[in-house]
């Protein structure tokens, strides 16, 4: 939870892989990367066993990236395909019980700003639409209501994808899946409105086809939750075996899913728009200064 | 044999739009070089693949085909690429990287 654990151990560095001696000597610790600069720097996800082509991946390739702190940052998980990417990160990784990541991220949370006082310590628990809107239903709720200060991220590919295609909450209705054959009865749940009404601090829903858009949203939620209390994002990342998307349309998939049901969407509290903007220099929260009077016309 | 991106140098350089990488789902995979342009001619590095880290979704010939309009990138059979790039064989510089090309079959 230092810059230090990423250094070599004394005598060590000539036996350490070249993955690893790239991430101390390259890696975006303690330096600010942006997604611009993907392809020139050691990223903190290294290879890992997802599906060619997945957007969860690509997305959480992108948060990793927007991280403000990689090495204050411990991610939290379940369940779920993501957790196969979000551990082969050179960033600490707990990996909870099925659907209670935001309690272990609460308990996590809390202690952290025990033993670290003011210094930002970044909890983010990255789950599946499985794990968040279902299993651990309860939990994120309660976590919300709670205002613990973490961030929430569903990576919602709109079904359980790891144990072959049952309809989750957040599927679709209508959408006919190799576990649901019949079609599902029930519309897609509104989580976006339980955390507004839960009191989450920031919520947003973005798609991986737009990189710098995922960077700020997750770079936005991570900061407000620093103080200000909890903050949501849910992001569509399509499951290309489970809704049979060939991989080179991926993005077509993702492009047309955003234009339809996941368009982007952002809410900030007034509080987190304040802290922002005061703390760390946000511009688009100030007030707009008023548009000039238009001129009338013919006259001088 | 497998499918490879493999990323033209003489149109990746002249635009140099880099969006295949930032929407490759695997890291560090379509690295950028800005040797690999200046060694042609060009104003601009190029990017590249390491191939022993592409799992040939072709999502990057989406990009560059549809978003980018540069048509810079084919998928080839590992076998027909006389040189690639391989991950043991790139080198991380202050703003960029290096990458030595070699059969890829020999690495």
């Amino acid at each position: 939870m230092s810059l230090d654990y990423v250094k070599f151990s004394n005598g060590f560095e000539k036996f350490m892989p070249k993955e690893y001696r790239d991430m101390v000597e390259h890696g975006p610790f303690g330096k600010k990367v942006t997604v611009s600069q993907m392809g020139n720097f050691k990223e903190v996800l290294e290879e890992h066993p997802m599906c060619a082509g997945c957007a969860m991946t690509l997305f959480i390739r992108l948060a990793m990236v927007a991280f403000p702190n990689p090495e204050d940052t411990i991610t939290v998980g379940t369940a779920g395909c993501g957790r196969l990417a979000i551990s082969q990160a050179a960033i600490p990784f707990v990996y909870g019980n099925y659907g209670d990541q935001n309690g272990v991220a609460s308990g996590l949370s809390r202690g952290l700003r025990l033993r670290f006082g003011d210094k930002p310590k970044d909890v983010v628990v990255m789950a599946g639409d499985g794990g968040t809107a279902d299993i651990g239903f309860q939990q994120v709720l309660h976590s919300w209501f709670r205002k613990e200060r973490f961030t929430t991220i569903m990576l919602d590919n709109e079904v359980y994808g790891n144990t072959g295609g049952q309809e989750s909450g957040m599927t679709n209705r209508g959408a006919v899946l190799k576990m649901a054959p019949l079609g599902k009865k029930f519309e897609k749940m509104d989580m976006l409105q339980m955390a507004k009404v839960a009191g989450c601090a920031y919520v947003a829903t973005v798609v991986p086809n737009n990189p710098r858009r995922v960077e700020s949203v997750i770079k936005k939620a991570v900061l407000i939750a620093r103080e200000v209390g909890s903050t949501y994002i849910q992001a569509y990342t399509s499951c290309n075996i489970e809704y049979a998307i060939p991989t080179d349309k991926v993005m077509e998939d993702a492009k047309a899913v955003e234009n339809d049901r996941y368009q982007f969407t952002e809410y900030v509290s007034d509080e987190a728009k304040q802290y922002l903007t005061e703390r760390y220099g946000y511009k688009e929260f100030l007030a707009k200064p008023a548009a000039p009077a238009a001129a009338i016309p013919g006259k001088a | 044999m497998y499918l490879v991106a493999d990323i033209s140098v003489e149109i990746c350089a002249a635009k140099s739009c880099k969006l295949c990488t930032q929407y490759c789902p695997e890291a560090n995979t379509i690295q950028y070089s800005d040797e690999l342009g200046k060694d042609k001619g060009f104003k601009y590095g190029s990017a590249y693949v390491a191939v022993d880290r592409c799992k040939g979704c072709a999502q990057c010939v989406w990009v560059c085909d549809n978003m980018a309009k540069n048509y810079a990138i084919k998928m080839i059979m590992i076998d027909q690429l006389p040189k690639a790039a391989l991950t043991e064989n790139i080198t991380y510089g202050e703003k960029s990287t290096t990458a030595v090309f070699a059969s890829p079959s020999a690495g």
